[in-house]
């Protein structure tokens, strides 16, 4: 893959350059503030952004503007967004502005994911395909702030975990390893999940975190 | 140089120009109930001698009217600009609090918590290296990982070096022993040779020591970073009801109380607790900043 990083701390871009080169992907463009992102986007078009949340001038929301400039402007780059908290606000914007491209390709999470290698290199690449990467606090807080618990309140404690890795983004293989059970078993489950939430059943990854957060927000 | 909103003195009525020393002024509870509780007496005996008929009794009347008067100008009439100015410190000092905290956030932000992903992020790499190493899948590298470990280290200690510092900026435990002894350290800690002339007879309140401290540290840095001094000087004295604490130094002068300078910022936190800051500073030098802070808060 190729990869443009926006981090201001020079610390922290150091480390995912040399996380990133050593998973054997190429860092086209490292930079420190959300103009100078957007720029090495229009020039490199990279397969995935990793954008900090806050950035000079402002250190606020900067990188979660660019990052749905980005969406918008390049729908074949996947965003990346990370940043020290998870602000569930943030994480709605960024699926909000995604589901508007028509593709996925977003994903927001904490910092810290950074240190499980595999891991984190596996989110950015679902996030290049187009998929989606949710930090498991994001689905947390959401799943805790949902007002609708009619709904999740009738399902099982294994589908509630399928639901969460589910909003993660994880797809049914992915979900079947964590869990350590059959793929049909998931499937089943995902089936079982949509039809107690009144989801129409779909195939599409990106589309099931969506029509999952939607449901959940609402 | 007076703090700016003694500046905004109200113009005084004639009749109390004459009749009222300025000191009256600075101490007006003391003035002014001398001058009630005399005009009462004076007002009151006058309208007893009326009404035996002793007709100069109309002048003590009138002796004790003026007092009351006097009495009303000093206790009564400030009491909405007190309020107001109340009011607008308050304001400052939640504003400044905040401001505080936004800034211990931001340093934590940039500084302890980045180190730690970044010590996070090479223990992740190691650990991927030597996964892969005794799987067989990866090839033996082992100095790869010793350096990724050893970065991790670094990292680590800086990360605990910063943590250390930031938790001292938010309040230096030396600083429960007493403001003579923090003073003392805080004069050591510097670059620069600092003389010290500490007279601390008794205890200011907490708060009062704590903003004493970080002024005179703020002050200290000043000197070291702007004045190309040789030598600074630093003292505090507290006399009962007033703390004072001056930094001098022989350097180039020209510190001035700018809008949004660090001068300007250490002035409105003195305010919060209704002190002083008085800058002396011509260009060439020396440099002078005294702080007046009241023994309690």
């Amino acid at each position: 893959m190729r990869i443009v990083i926006a981090e201001d701390s020079a610390v922290m871009r150091a480390g995912l350059a040399e996380i990133l080169a050593d998973s054997d992907h190429q860092v086209v463009a490292a930079v420190g503030n959300a103009d100078d992102l957007l720029a090495a986007v229009d020039q490199h078009r990279p397969d995935a952004a990793v954008v900090d949340v806050r950035m000079p001038p402002g250190y606020t929301d900067e990188g979660l503007r660019a990052a749905i400039a980005i969406r918008r402007d390049h729908p074949k780059t996947g965003v990346l967004v990370f940043s020290q908290y998870i602000e569930t606000r943030y994480a709605a914007d960024l699926l909000g502005a995604a589901s508007g491209g028509g593709a996925a390709g977003v994903g927001y999470l904490l910092k810290d994911r950074v240190a499980d290698v595999e891991e984190f290199v596996e989110a950015l690449s679902r996030v290049a395909a187009g998929g989606t990467a949710l930090d498991p606090e994001v689905v947390t807080q959401l799943l805790g702030a949902s007002r609708r618990s009619d709904g999740l309140g009738t399902l099982t404690a294994r589908e509630r975990e399928v639901l969460a890795l589910m909003a993660e983004g994880r797809s049914n293989a992915a979900i079947a390893r964590i869990l350590v059970v059959s793929e049909r078993s998931v499937e089943k489950h995902v089936g079982n999940i949509f039809s107690k939430l009144g989801l129409p059943p779909s195939d599409a990854d990106h589309r099931r975190v969506l029509a999952v957060l939607r449901y959940l927000e609402s | 140089m007076r703090a700016p909103n003694d500046d905004a003195t109200p113009r005084r009525p004639l009749i109390m120009r004459i009749l009222v020393r300025r000191a009256a002024y600075r101490h007006p509870r003391a003035y002014g109930g001398a001058c009630l509780a005399a005009g009462l007496w004076v007002f009151v005996l006058g309208v007893i001698l009326c009404s035996y008929g002793f007709w100069w009794g109309a002048l003590l009347i009138a002796v004790g009217a003026l007092e009351l008067w006097v009495a009303y100008h000093l206790l009564v009439a400030p009491l909405p600009r007190r309020v107001r100015e109340l009011e607008q410190t308050r304001a400052r000092a939640v504003d400044d609090s905040a401001a505080r905290l936004r800034r211990i956030e931001r340093d934590l932000h940039d500084g302890a918590q980045a180190q730690m992903v970044a010590v996070a992020m090479k223990l992740g790499l190691a650990t991927k290296r030597l996964g892969g190493m005794i799987d067989g899948t990866g090839q033996t590298d082992l100095e790869r990982v010793l350096e990724l470990v050893v970065a991790a280290h670094r990292g680590a200690k800086e990360a605990i070096t910063e943590l250390r510092n930031l938790a001292r900026g938010i309040h230096p435990p030396v600083l429960d022993q007493g403001l003579g002894i923090a003073l003392t350290t805080l004069a050591a800690r510097g670059d620069l040779p600092v003389k010290l002339d500490i007279d601390l007879p008794e205890r200011p309140s907490a708060a009062i020591e704590t903003i004493a401290y970080f002024c005179a540290a703020e002050l200290l840095t000043n000197v070291t970073k702007h004045s190309g001094a040789r030598h600074a000087r630093l003292e505090a004295a507290h006399v009962p009801g007033l703390l004072r604490v001056r930094v001098s130094d022989d350097g180039c002068g020209g510190a001035r109380i700018e809008e949004r300078g660090g001068l300007a910022g250490l002035a409105e936190r003195i305010r919060t607790v209704d002190g002083r800051l008085q800058v002396s500073s011509p260009p060439g030098g020396p440099t002078a900043v005294t702080i007046e802070l009241p023994s309690h808060a």
